[in-house]
């Protein structure tokens, strides 16, 4: 009679122990593949188009220009700090920053990073219309 | 005795595998969301003011850039010229309003993205985009 009763018990248990293995591998597969969430900026910009004369008609007649290279940046051909350029620029951008027109020229020696700097410090203060040029030196 | 003994020790599983099976379908749930093949390779350069971005369009072709200036999608190394045959196809396919994601390491010099940048602008899709990662969230 207690060996009959033993017996019933045992069975309740066995099947609980395999889950847990299996269970507990799926949840570390899921903790391990796990990944952050990748907050990502996307900063669009202007390509030149294969047909200049168009462009040109659109253009305002002075966009500003930013020059950037490797180890320096340049607004309107003179060098100066990032700060410095947003200083300069946002007394001019306040009214309509839609309108106006950065030319960013990219010296191909400067790195990626050097250009994602400016763009961002263009759209922080609000100007959109970005046209990414690349510079022969 | 004996049967008092057994019951102490099975108590806690069955708690313990509510919360285990909880945290599984959790990661399940969210797991699926991501679809999208990221090179993991890529540092994307420090963008400070521009809000990441909350959702792109599904039609988005994202274009990686390594350091080594190689170009792939979807971890596919691409040549020049397959990019180009890509990229035709999905203007003859979806438009020129396809939007186009570069997503360069911040350590890539610009000669390597402008080329990429020269073959997207041939290919007539003007919605190009630099990606940046985004600080906080």
């Amino acid at each position: 009679m207690a060996g009959k009763r033993k017996r019933v018990q045992e069975q309740a248990e066995v099947p609980m122990s395999s889950m847990i293995d299996v269970v507990f591998l799926l949840l570390i597969y899921f903790i391990v593949t796990q990944k952050d969430e990748v907050s990502e900026a996307h900063l669009a910009v202007n390509l030149p188009t294969p047909n200049v004369a168009q462009k040109q008609q659109e253009d305002p007649p002075r966009p500003i220009e930013i020059t950037v290279l490797a180890d320096k940046v340049q607004l309107q051909g003179r060098t100066m700090t990032t700060d410095r350029i947003v200083e300069m620029l946002e007394p001019r951008v306040k009214d309509s920053p839609e309108e106006l027109t950065v030319m960013i020229k990219t010296s191909t020696k400067a790195h990626t990073s050097n250009l994602v700097e400016v763009l961002d410090l263009c759209r922080s203060i609000g100007l959109t219309q970005l046209n990414v040029v690349t510079l022969d030196d | 005795m004996k049967r008092r003994n057994q019951e102490e020790m099975q108590t806690p599983i069955a708690s313990l595998i509510d919360v285990v099976f909880l945290l599984i379908i959790f990661f399940v749930v969210t797991a699926s969301v991501e679809k999208d093949i990221i090179d993991e390779s890529i540092m994307l350069a420090q963008a400070k003011h521009v809000p990441p971005v909350e959702q792109k369009d599904p039609r988005t072709i994202t274009i990686n850039i390594e350091v080594d200036g190689s170009a792939n999608i979807a971890l596919q190394p691409m040549s020049p010229k397959a990019l180009q045959n890509i990229l035709t196809a999905t203007r003859e396919k979806g438009g020129n309003s396809v939007p186009i994601l570069l997503r360069s390491d911040g350590r890539t010099i610009y000669r390597d993205v402008s080329k990429v940048m020269d073959v997207v602008g041939k290919s007539g899709l003007y919605r190009v985009s630099l990606a940046a990662e985004a600080e906080g969230k």
